[in-house]
């Protein structure tokens, strides 16, 4: 574009004039309003987490801690032992996501291949999970789940959404993009079909890897329902189901002395850490997933 | 036979996918639809009762009661859900300053990250009648009494509605704005040239090209209805229960904490039916299939 080009289109350009401009404060308001009704709740959380007990329990709008303190944290952490339902949250995050991250990327190169006999049997098989909605079949995997002897277990809560159909087809769309023709002549030289999905498909779609993975790590480090469901034993809580009982239930709590607000800040906070890390990944990737997972046939 | 045995490492590769599907979504979803049939007990035996577990469901009134809040909560959700996000995606896109863009996006998404005991946790500190942050704001607006959102009917529902849609607005604003950025530029030329003004771009060229989004999130949000149950599970309190018990948790009551495993698989059962309904009506009405 020349530049008397770029002066044309400005001086047409519809964002002048005195309606538009106060469209746009008008607009930068309400967008300002907002964000703000999103900022307000975290700073306030933030900041009452960080001050004593005393000034936690004052009436006010707190935006920065009254009266700096970490006892909150060192309540919830020490003397509520949040750190047993952090640690079994860190077991159940990294091992579910591995592994989900494995299967379904592995699922996801079989389906890849050409002329493979039944792929489209698989194809609506997997499909068809999709479509059956996880929470009302909850008591009937509570069923299962007991009878498999699972109950009371880490191990139940990993198994719950190890496989998914969205992950296998967003793994899959990945791979489509990976030239055929390398597979092939890898086999040719004798590779087998295990050796050229690890050394091959995995490095390629690097960027599939990465999105499934946060979206598994951030759906896992959440995960909710399951836990209600299967644990019982306190010393299996994760961190939502303790988290639950120390914000929500007053009056669930194993101790006799009064929950302050600061506490249960701190302990909101604590579970906000892990995900405020990859948030800068969670977003590169997130709308690059969306679009490759939209696109489903 | 012997094109399927070139295939067999990659037929090895897919056990243990399907074995995962078979145990874990086939094999419940036909256990429970026997057990919904069945008088089950977790000992003894389990006699078959014809549909008398779902005749228990449909006799109780605190069933329907659930499926009235299910939908009021769930259409309420919908709509304003469904609003919201484009206003945003809108707005956002007649902003110029991309830092400004990029930082509101930012923290739009931000609320969906957390689950629902974090969500809903901060926003029953942050409505509490006495010290919490809202009612502290309405006093300095001159509002005289503090109003216990959190126990009070009047006011149940409109929390759980708002909150809902204060936590996913963002995330369905950035599939708007992912498809505002793919409207192909010359579009908005052609109507420039027509002597478009800024309202007329968003009518007759924005809001047309995001169709498709539109329908495949009202698609994702009708699903979400009937599996409301977190939200629910973690923001409700005996006083509001009554106005804000959805369906979910009917079936958990009934399955976790009375042990009527038979009556909480029916009313599972109900709500699948009901899902694979309202799909069928909502693909109708949107004619989702028509792109």
């Amino acid at each position: 574009m020349t530049r008397g080009e770029n002066d044309r289109m400005k001086s047409n350009n519809p964002h002048t004039g005195w309606a538009s401009r106060s469209f746009d404060t008008l607009n930068i308001l309400l967008l300002l309003i907002t964000v703000a009704t999103m900022v307000i709740p975290f700073l306030n959380t933030f900041a009452l987490a960080f001050s004593t007990n005393f000034a936690s329990m004052q009436p006010g709008i707190v935006l920065f801690p009254k009266e700096f303190s970490i006892e909150g944290f060192s309540t919830v952490w020490n003397r509520m032992q949040l750190y047993i339902p952090f640690v079994n949250n860190i077991i159940v995050t990294v091992v579910g996501t591995v592994g989900h991250v494995l299967l379904c990327s592995m699922a996801g190169y079989v389906l890849v291949q050409q002329g493979l006999p039944g792929k489209k049997w698989m194809v609506s098989l997997i499909l068809l999970t999709m479509t059956i909605p996880g929470e009302a079949i909850m008591i009937p995997l509570y069923v299962v789940n007991k009878e498999l002897g699972l109950l009371n277990t880490l191990t139940s809560l990993i198994l719950s959404g190890l496989v998914s159909g969205f992950s296998i087809l967003l793994m899959r769309n990945f791979f489509m993009t990976v030239p055929s023709e390398m597979g092939e002549s890898a086999r040719i030289d004798g590779a087998g079909d295990f050796r050229i999905f690890v050394t091959m498909y995995l490095p390629l779609a690097s960027a599939g890897l990465a999105t499934v993975s946060l979206f598994e790590f951030v759906s896992r480090w959440n995960q909710f329902t399951p836990a209600l469901l299967y644990i019982n034993d306190h010393a299996k809580y994760t961190l939502q189901i303790a988290l639950k009982s120390l914000i929500i239930d007053t009056d669930s709590t194993s101790s006799n002395f009064v929950i302050t607000t600061n506490v249960r800040m701190a302990g909101i906070v604590i579970a906000l850490i892990p995900l405020i890390i990859i948030y800068p990944y969670v977003q590169k990737y997130f709308v690059k997933g969306i679009m490759v997972g939209a696109n489903k046939e | 036979m012997k094109a399927v045995w070139k295939f067999k490492s990659l037929y090895l590769m897919m056990i243990p996918i399907m074995a995962y599907f078979a145990i874990f979504s086939y094999y419940p979803l036909v256990r429970g639809l026997t057990i919904s049939f069945q008088d089950f007990r977790l000992i003894g035996n389990r006699p078959f009762i014809g549909f008398q577990n779902y005749g228990t469901v449909l006799k109780d009134s605190s069933f329907w009661h659930v499926l009235e809040n299910t939908l009021l909560l769930g259409g309420g959700t919908l709509i304003i859900g469904f609003i919201m996000p484009i206003l945003l995606a809108l707005s956002l896109n007649e902003v110029f300053s991309t830092w400004f863009k990029k930082v509101t996006q930012m923290v739009v998404y931000l609320p969906h990250l957390f689950s629902w005991v974090v969500v809903g946790g901060m926003w029953i500190m942050m409505l509490s009648p006495d010290t919490g942050i809202v009612n502290q704001l309405l006093k300095l607006l001159g509002s005289d009494k503090p109003i216990a959102f959190m126990s009070s009917e009047s006011y149940a529902r409109w929390v759980m509605i708002l909150t809902s849609v204060w936590k996913e607005m963002g995330f369905t604003c950035i599939l708007y704005l992912a498809a505002i950025v793919s409207i192909n530029p010359a579009l908005y030329e052609a109507a420039r040239i027509d002597g478009a003004n800024r309202w007329q771009l968003v009518r007759f060229v924005t809001l047309p090209s995001l169709v498709t989004t539109m329908k495949v999130v009202v698609m994702l949000n009708v699903l979400g209805i009937l599996r409301m149950f977190d939200q629910i599970f973690v923001m409700r309190n005996g006083a509001i229960a009554k106005s804000v018990d959805v369906l979910m948790m009917y079936t958990y009551q009934k399955g976790i904490m009375e042990f009527k495993i038979g009556v909480a698989t029916a009313a599972g059962f109900l709500v699948i039916v009901a899902t694979l309904l309202i799909t069928f009506i909502t693909r109708a009405i949107i004619r989702y299939d028509e792109g």
